[in-house]
């Protein structure tokens, strides 16, 4: 209960806060235009407050408050003056003074003792941070400093005055020969004095040469001051959370397993030659395998189909459902040939950007499509888009138990091996297999009732869409008829009847697709809420102009809304293949990557945190984020174009 | 009415942005997935008795007061976490301080990502002398205070506490030692059945084979561990048959690695091993598997099958009966084990395991707590608390083991004595060899393990992925 109110605290303190600031720096640039020295002497005030309270909080000065609250005073003072005197050789006066006396403050009390923290194992020393100045090394680096100045008043088109630019850069040459370069921790006030002084007094006078800005500036800055305000914070967060770890893993992937020693690119090397990372020794077996040839077989028949459809109509090539499904379906049988036999981590990721996404747009898309305008539409999606709700882990702890096999002598608990077997069961007892077959047979004339319906219609589509339905059904009958269908097979030894179970997590190759369902489960949801909001938005009068010219309907889904929401279909892609490719989640739950399932991500955690190899691990961190980078920037493009 | 709707948003933004900064800033240590409920009424019911030994040394003046230790450690089940999580807590309760044990599945990953992040716990209960090793060269662990290093080499063998010094320094304190070589079975079924407890390798093989002709389900194995240990019991039955066959030498070899003198994995006789293991596993209807596969069935779902008589023997470490139901029986009437049998009679291996408490943070309480854990009081404490936990029966076997010489044997059950003797006088004792093998190495074994269990590749090709990762 502490821990909530504290945390309470904490949360309300950190709004009001944050509001304040937030709205405080709006205010300020408010005030900027309309009362000019108002504005400057916060500013100064702030500074003063900012810098002494910095300086205290780095142990660079001793005593805080009273110091703080003078600077303060006298920044506000200086401020003030800056903002409304105009004559320029008193803000040149003011400034200098000002920052000659604020400098003084810090150089009297810079702090001139070693500070000991902690004590043990854990202690730690703290040096003063007053210098040993060293006149050569200043000099040097004063006279860069103004050379610096002189350069870029030179570039920046001779247009303001020389004297600012000088004063400003070769303070900042001052500020390094002083306090960048020599060793600190003496403790001579002089120099602490000198250093601070010259650098408070250069500055003030830098801030002397400038200007009261007129009207036209003055909106200038209340207009350019906006969008700082508004990305600082955002910024601030990309750089801690996203910029710096990104650089630092870049970094790790070029040293050994413990971070220690520079090994060059020895740690990309191991990745791509790591068989169990990348494998494709056996490319040759690709094309042994039947479902290269069965795949190759049903692209060349609905290419051929398409291709007679389409000179009938005049067209080079039909695309429509009854043509387009052998064409998918083909590259579907020839893809996973290709990816069950080459083996390893990345080719399993490919698979998986591959099938998750192509599957999850096409379903997202089929459900949006048949969906629209129905009664029940919106019931029907909520139920659809529900698994979205649920994460990734739920999702695979949820279907660890759908595929849970249990031995062949106890009763299958898990949903889809429990199916299974009972068809098993079915398909091995006589009634059972006829009342099967026939109610399979009823379904197969009904659907040729459907496909000649089609053909006397003349549409070819629903024809064709029977007939495909109808191929599996009469394979189930032939299965249930001949060799037996299900989970359930007779122990040639013994001659019992048992059940066979299968193993959806660990049976190789195709365990990888029963991971894979569980994503396409959770992202068709999202595919859906896209696509049904873009076919909503494609106007009406398209659709009515299609159907006036006699579109069929489906002719208007692939000729009219196809085209319309393409980009919309670009954006999900591209989305898709991102979660995809970084898929970890699923993977660690349902099998910890074993059984040849594993991802670059799960197999990244593994060589960082389990083989403890950070070398390795960054080294598949950057694979990863490089693979993804031309997508997420692909992917900016187009959202930016959209918007233009 | 939109100037309202603006002012919500950016109070929205501000709250959203405000949680993250908290979030980020709350220095709550990240709770591992899975916690651990203590059994409330087995502290209740002990208090009393251990409290008085443990106040006894505790000053007027406590410094420990008001403070906080966090423990996380492997030990997750009810009865073990909730056991070790109860003998702190009489420690903390004494002190008037908070210990609080985290148990996790993954651990071995986890404590990798802690260290790593530096966010270790106070601390740690390492299972793998490696792991200890590695830490302890890379400046993570704690030397323990003198008087405790000395308490801990005078009171554990030293085969055991040797295991948790590091060049001469001692980091880990052995509180428990498991006795890996032994199998569980029910001697009434056997009896009712007419099998004999083999004493010899063959007899082994013999039973099993006589076991599948009879109908009966000789073998319980299952080696998934749910998370990257996965494959671990196979190693455990790998170690124990390279004793058996080949003797201590050739195992010190194995540990030891090609490239420092010894013997890799590729050697013919590990191969050999890999191979009699899945040999006497996958005998048609020689094995049951709770989970489908031997790969896919987690190591702690054998125990109810092995009870209710589906399978008849389970070879896993004393610590397995934290597994069994609390109203488990056990001896001749209930489930009892028997010696791995050795292959001649001459030789009997042991093989044993156990746990290492290390400190990842210098503060006095955290070593007060490490100290607590040297003594004979918390051995006897956990193992009170443990029997409680499995059933609090006189014969109960708690499935703890304690490796201190000091502590109070009688709290043990006869049977359980006999492991500590089995443990103590072991002619041939050898720790869990791949708990000692480079992490990488440990890792692959246990990855290659259990594609090899699966049948995915064979024993050259398993053996020779694990090589590729010695240092």
């Amino acid at each position: 209960m502490d821990r909530v109110i504290s945390t309470l605290i904490g949360v309300i303190a950190a709004v009001v806060g944050s509001g304040i600031i937030f709205i405080g720096a709006n205010k300020l640039f408010d005030v900027a235009p309309r009362r000019w020295s108002w504005f400057t002497s916060l500013l100064g005030g702030l500074t003063g407050l900012f810098v002494f309270a910095i300086l205290w909080a780095n142990r660079v000065i001793a005593s805080p408050v009273i110091w703080t609250l003078v600077a303060t005073i006298i920044g506000t003072g200086v401020g003030y003056l800056l903002g409304s005197l105009t004559d320029t050789r008193a803000r040149l006066v003011v400034g200098a003074a000002g920052g000659a006396v604020l400098g003084l403050i810090v150089g009297l009390n810079m702090r001139d003792v070693i500070l000991v923290f902690g004590e043990g194992n854990n202690q730690f020393q703290v040096g003063t941070p007053i210098p040993n100045i060293n006149y050569g090394e200043l000099a040097l680096w004063t006279a860069i400093g103004l050379a610096v100045g002189a350069a870029i008043w030179a570039v920046r088109g001779r247009s303001k005055p020389i004297a600012r630019s000088l004063a400003l850069w070769g303070t900042i040459g001052w500020a390094i020969g002083a306090f960048g370069m020599p060793d600190l921790n003496t403790a001579s006030r002089e120099n602490a004095i000198l250093g601070a002084t010259v650098l408070g007094l250069g500055l003030g006078a830098a801030a002397g040469l400038g200007t009261v800005p007129d009207a036209i500036r003055l909106r200038r800055i209340e207009t350019g001051s906006r969008k700082y305000i508004f990305l600082t914070p955002a910024l601030f967060f990309i750089a801690a959370s996203l910029v710096v770890p990104t650089i630092r893993t870049f970094w790790l992937s070029f040293l050994d397993g413990r971070g220690e020693e520079a090994v060059g690119f020895a740690n990309y090397s191991s990745v791509f030659t790591d068989a169990n990372i990348i494998d494709v020794s056996n490319w040759t077996g690709i094309f042994g395998s039947r479902m290269f040839i069965g795949g190759l077989i049903v692209i060349a028949l609905g290419v051929i189909l398409a291709k007679l459809a389409g000179t009938r109509r005049g067209d080079a090539f039909e695309f429509g459902p009854g043509t387009m499904t052998p064409v998918v379906l083909g590259v579907f049988l020839v893809s996973f040939a290709v990816f069950a036999t080459l083996r390893g981590t990345i080719i399993n990721n490919l698979w998986w950007v591959f099938t998750v996404t192509s599957v999850a747009t096409a379903l997202g898309l089929a459900v949006a499509v048949l969906a629209d305008r129905s009664k029940r539409e919106n019931l029907a999606k909520s139920i659809i888009f529900m698994p979205m709700a649920i994460s990734f882990v739920g999702a695979g702890i949820i279907w660890r138990f759908m595929y849970i096999a249990r031995p062949p002598q106890r009763e299958q608990t898990g949903v889809l091996n429990s199916l299974w077997v009972w068809l098993g069961q079915v398909s091995n007892s006589g009634t059972g297999k006829t009342v099967a077959a026939a109610v399979l047979l009823l379904l197969i004339l009904g659907l040729a009732y459907f496909g000649f319906a089609g053909y006397r219609d003349g549409n070819r589509g629903m024809a064709i869409g029977s007939a495909v339905t109808a191929l599996p059904l009469a394979w189930l009958i032939y299965k249930f008829l001949g060799p037996g269908l299900g989970g359930f097979a007779v122990v040639e030894a013994t001659g019992n009847i048992q059940s066979q179970p299968i193993q959806f997590t660990s049976e190789r190759p195709f365990n990888n697709i029963w991971l894979m369902v569980v994503l396409i489960w959770i992202q068709t949801g999202f595919t859906m809420v896209i696509f049904s909001a873009a076919i909503k938005a494609v106007p009406g009068e398209l659709i009515e102009a299609a159907h006036v010219d006699g579109a069929t309907e489906s002719q208007t889904f692939w000729r009219v809304t196809i085209p319309q929401i393409a980009p919309t279909i670009g954006v999900v892609v591209t989305t898709l293949v991102v979660t995809v490719m970084k898929v970890f989640d699923i993977v660690r739950v349902m099998t910890a990557g074993n059984f040849d399932t594993n991802v670059i991500a799960n197999e990244m955690y593994d060589k960082a945190f389990t083989e403890f190899n950070f070398g390795v691990g960054s080294a598949l961190a950057m694979i990863l984020f490089l693979a993804i980078l031309p997508i997420m920037y692909y992917n900016i493009r187009r959202m930016q174009k959209a918007a233009v | 009415m939109l100037m309202r709707r603006k002012v919500f948003s950016y109070g929205a933004f501000l709250l959203a942005f405000a949680m993250i900064a908290a979030a980020c800033g709350d220095s709550e240590p990240a709770a591992p997935p899975e916690t651990v409920v203590v059994t409330e009424t087995s502290i209740v019911t002990e208090t009393s008795v251990v409290t008085s030994i443990v106040t006894e040394t505790v000053v007027a003046e406590n410094p420990l007061a008001g403070t906080t230790v966090t423990v996380f450690g492997p030990e997750s089940s009810d009865t073990e976490a909730g056991a070790f999580q109860a003998a702190l807590d009489l420690f903390a309760a004494a002190n008037d301080m908070t210990i609080s044990y985290t148990g996790a599945r993954d651990f071995s990953d986890q404590i990798n990502v802690q260290v790593a992040g530096g966010n270790p716990p106070d601390i740690g209960i390492l299972p793998q002398p490696g792991k200890l090793a590695d830490f302890a060269r890379s400046g993570d662990l704690v030397a323990l205070p003198d008087a405790v290093t000395d308490l801990v080499q005078s009171t554990t063998p030293e085969g055991l506490w040797s295991l948790g010094n590091v060049d001469g320094v001692q980091y880990g304190i052995p509180t428990k030692a498991d006795l890996k070589s032994l199998v569980w079975y029910r001697p009434a079924l056997f009896t009712e059945k007419g099998y004999a407890v083999p004493t010899s390798w063959d007899e082994l093989n013999t039973l099993t084979d006589t076991m599948i002709a009879n109908g009966d389900t000789p073998w319980c194995v299952g080696i998934d561990s749910g998370g990257g240990a996965t494959g671990w019991p196979f190693t455990d039955w790998t170690e124990d048959l390279m004793l058996r066959f080949h003797g201590g030498d050739v195992y010190d070899q194995w540990v030891m690695g090609p490239n420092n003198g010894g013997i890799g994995f590729a050697d013919d006789r590990v191969v050999q091993v890999f191979d009699a293991i899945r040999n006497l596993w996958d005998k048609p209807s020689g094995t049951y598997a709770a989970g489908g596969t031997i790969a896919t069935t987690l190591f702690g779902d054998n125990a109810p099958p092995l009870e209710d008589g589906t399978c008849l023997m389970h070879r896993q470490a004393n610590f397995f009966a934290s597994f069994f139901p609390a109203e488990t029986v056990y001896g001749p009437e209930g489930v009892d084990v028997f010696y791995f049998p050795p292959v001649t009679a001459d030789i009997q291996p042991v093989l044993g395991g156990g746990v290492f408490p290390v400190a990842f943070q210098d503060r006095p309480e955290v070593l007060a707590v490490m100290e607590y854990m040297a003594t004979s009081d918390y051995a006897n404490a956990r193992q009170r608390l443990q029997k409680l936990a499995n059933g609090g029966a006189a014969d109960t076997v708690s499935g703890f083991l304690s490796p201190h010489l000091e502590a109070d044997k009688s709290l043990w059950t006869p049977l359980e004595q006999s492991f500590l003797d089995i443990l103590a006088k072991a002619e041939l004792f050898r720790f869990d060899g791949s708990d000692n093998m480079p992490t990488p190495v440990n890792a692959e074994f246990w990855r290659s393990a259990t594609a090899f269990v699966n049948g995915d590749i064979d024993a050259a090709t398993a053996t020779a992925n694990i090589d590729a990762n010695w240092p």
